[in-house]
């Protein structure tokens, strides 16, 4: 019996020495640290909507292929996000300044975070995008946090952009039919993610852009 | 009221007599619609029958989060049956529900309503300015290529990404290779070949849109310039050439003291009374003969018996050693000559030129008398009994090859030496007589003396 309890121990020991340190995380810059830039920042997060963009156009499009293979639905539809005001094209997104804009993208993550943690199967038809789709909004929205710390640091951005602002929740949950989502539904609910991710990319691209002083934008 | 009756009836003759195909307008169908930079878009249709009646068209839509119906803000910057929607008018991310309406005197045909956002109908135009240049390298030429965006988009501002492709063709073969270049501007193509025309057309996407069209085709032709534009080097080659050639003449004409320098002749054996004419010519016996007779070479053979008389006894002599070999430094060697039979007289001749110089008698050459490293000399003498024994240690291993003859020095003095020694050169020795005395018993014998009147080492069989 003791025997076990020793060599249990061992093992014990021997699976904490042995575990992978990982590195500290430094967002402060402290000394010994690899710290990223902004610039890398905005890179990754960029590449990270980006991919979200493809893989959203990629389950629409599939959705389309298979269950409305006429391309020109008529029937108006309405996004859960259709509350936030974003701007619609250039001048506007440029005019809005960084807080706002920064606002806007973290406001429409967090929307879609709600969304996909109140409907289980974000997509009926293809689980592993979905959970890829998981995976990238995550990713995400940890990486505009980091952005917005970094940038409020940098003095950058003022302090009053925050993730958990209360107009921010929106009631999400009511949107979309819960439970067994229809295939009306569903198909707005892709339109709209494909919509809006490609909202966040391209907002994300002219926050990066008004920020860094960078000659090739 | 009789007028207006009358001016009806004629209204309706003429109708009826013009023409019984006048309608109203076909239904319109809106093709499709473009934005190239994402900032404004046009769109097409296709009109219907025209119904034999001049007809117009208006494009009327609506738009999400936008009340009311509005028509085309401009029918004319993209030509005909188009609309062109300008920065003011265009927005990203709502969606347009766009109708034509075709009309005419007869009636109105409306289309079928067309849904879209400018998000999904970006196509940039082709990349403008495409250059390319030949870049002239030692081993293979390469072709660089250079190109600008399309001029309406603006890469600047981070509003769009572009992303480039090439293709190229040899010759104007259908064969188009391609390249993805992504946001670069210039391209070096390596896989260029001189003589060749070579057509390259580029072409850009925005973020997730679809391609644009190809660009206007440039080509260019890279010339010979291996055959042309290198006289140095073909100078250089022909020189060369010609260096070569005389010197292969030059040794063509030299070729017997060239042959000469590079193998020289291996000197035969010169063993007087034979000859090669003998040897080709006579039989066995002959040569034989010649070889006893005329040398005078009586057999040297080995025997075991005490029949001889006198007899070889190689024994340590330490002190012998130290007197001889003072400047020497080659050590005591432990192997050890014990001669039991008498030796006869041999002529032997080295391998040196001086050899046949020298009067070389028949003598008996019978007696070791001293070992000076790794020479062995032989002196001959009668009366063996005072002299001729020594002592001496070999620290080599037996057998070595004593079989050659170094030196043919007086009447009685033969130095041999070690069948490997590389030095051919007669050196003067002086002689040396030493008396050994007989200190142990005999030790195995490590020469014979064979018919062919080399000296060969044998191991020496136990004797104790």
């Amino acid at each position: 019996m003791e025997k076990v309890l020793f060599a249990v121990l061992t093992l014990v020991y021997l699976e904490i020495s042995t575990s992978v340190v990982s590195a500290p995380i430094c967002s402060y810059g402290q000394a010994g640290c690899h710290v990223p830039s902004l610039a890398d920042l905005f890179e990754r997060v960029i590449q990270q909507s980006s991919r979200m963009h493809s893989v959203s156009s990629d389950l629409h499009s599939e959705f389309e292929q298979y269950f409305f293979p006429s391309q020109n639905l008529i029937g108006k539809r309405k996004c859960h996000t259709y509350d936030i005001l974003t701007p619609e094209d250039k001048e506007n997104a440029q005019r809005l300044g960084r807080e706002q804009l920064t606002e806007v993208i973290v406001r429409l993550l967090q929307a879609w975070e709600h969304v996909q943690d109140q409907n289980q199967d974000f997509n009926l038809y293809s689980s592993n995008k979905a959970l890829e789709i998981s995976d990238i909004l995550h990713e995400l929205k940890d990486g505009v946090t980091i952005i917005t710390e970094k940038m409020k640091l940098l003095g950058v951005l003022s302090n009053t952009v925050g993730y958990n602002s209360p107009e921010s929740l929106v009631p999400s949950s009511t949107f979309y039919t819960q439970g067994d989502l229809d295939s009306m539904d569903h198909h707005d609910l892709l339109y709209c993610f494909r919509r809006d991710s490609n909202k966040a990319k391209n907002y994300l691209r002219i926050l990066k852009c008004t920020t860094l002083p960078e000659p090739d934008c | 009221m009789r007028r207006d009756l009358r001016g009806a009836l004629l209204l309706l003759l003429t109708a009826a007599v013009q023409s019984s195909s006048m309608s109203a307008p076909g239904k319109p169908v809106l093709l499709s619609c473009r934005s190239p930079e994402k900032e404004t878009f046009t769109c097409w249709w296709e009109p219907g029958s025209d119904g034999g009646l001049p007809t117009t068209h208006h494009l009327y839509y609506e738009r999400e989060r936008l009340e009311g119906t509005y028509e085309c803000p401009d029918y004319l910057s993209a030509g005909r049956n188009s609309c062109f929607f300008d920065k003011n008018h265009t927005s990203i991310w709502v969606d347009y529900y766009l109708t034509v309406m075709a009309s005419n005197a007869l009636g109105n045909a409306t289309s079928d309503p067309f849904k879209m956002d400018v998000m999904e109908i970006v196509k940039p135009d082709a990349p403008e300015n495409v250059t390319l240049q030949v870049e002239e390298r030692e081993a293979s030429p390469c072709l660089n290529v250079r190109w600008m965006p399309p001029s309406n988009t603006d890469t600047k501002s981070g509003w769009v990404t572009i992303k480039y492709e090439l293709r190229v063709n040899k010759d104007n073969s259908n064969n188009w290779k391609e390249y993805t270049s992504g946001t670069q501007t210039h391209f070096s193509l390596y896989s260029v070949s001189p003589g060749g025309v070579y057509t390259v057309q580029v072409r850009c996407l925005l973020d997730h849109g679809s391609w644009s069209e190809w660009s206007n085709t440039t080509f260019v032709k890279i010339s010979n310039y291996l055959q042309n534009e290198r006289p140095l080097s073909m100078l250089i080659s022909i020189l060369s050439a010609i260096l070569f050639i005389m010197a292969g003449l030059i040794l063509i004409a030299k070729r017997k003291s060239v042959k000469q320098w590079v193998l020289p002749p291996v000197p035969g054996p010169k063993i007087r009374g034979i000859t090669s004419q003998l040897l080709q010519s006579g039989g066995s016996d002959d040569v034989g003969n010649a070889l006893i007779i005329k040398q005078s070479f009586p057999p040297i053979y080995f025997v075991w018996e005490d029949q001889m008389e006198d007899y070889l006894i190689v024994t340590e002599n330490e002190d012998w050693l130290s007197s001889i070999s003072q400047k020497r430094k080659k050590s005591l060697i432990p192997a050890c000559f014990h001669f039991d039979s008498e030796i006869h007289s041999k002529k032997l001749c080295g391998f040196s030129e001086t050899c046949g110089k020298r009067n070389v008698k028949h003598v008996d050459y019978s007696r070791v008398k001293e070992v000076k490293g790794d020479n062995v000399l032989f002196l001959e003498k009668e009366k063996v009994q005072s002299s001729g024994y020594m002592d001496f240690q070999r620290q080599e291993g037996i057998p070595e090859d004593y079989s050659r003859v170094k030196e043919v020095e007086s009447d009685n003095l033969v130095v041999l030496q070690k069948q490997n020694a590389a030095d051919m050169s007669c050196k003067d020795e002086g002689n040396h007589y030493t008396d050994c005395a007989l200190h142990k018993p005999r030790k195995p014998v490590c020469t014979e003396l064979s018919d062919s009147g080399y000296v060969d080492t044998i191991p020496a069989p136990p004797l104790m």
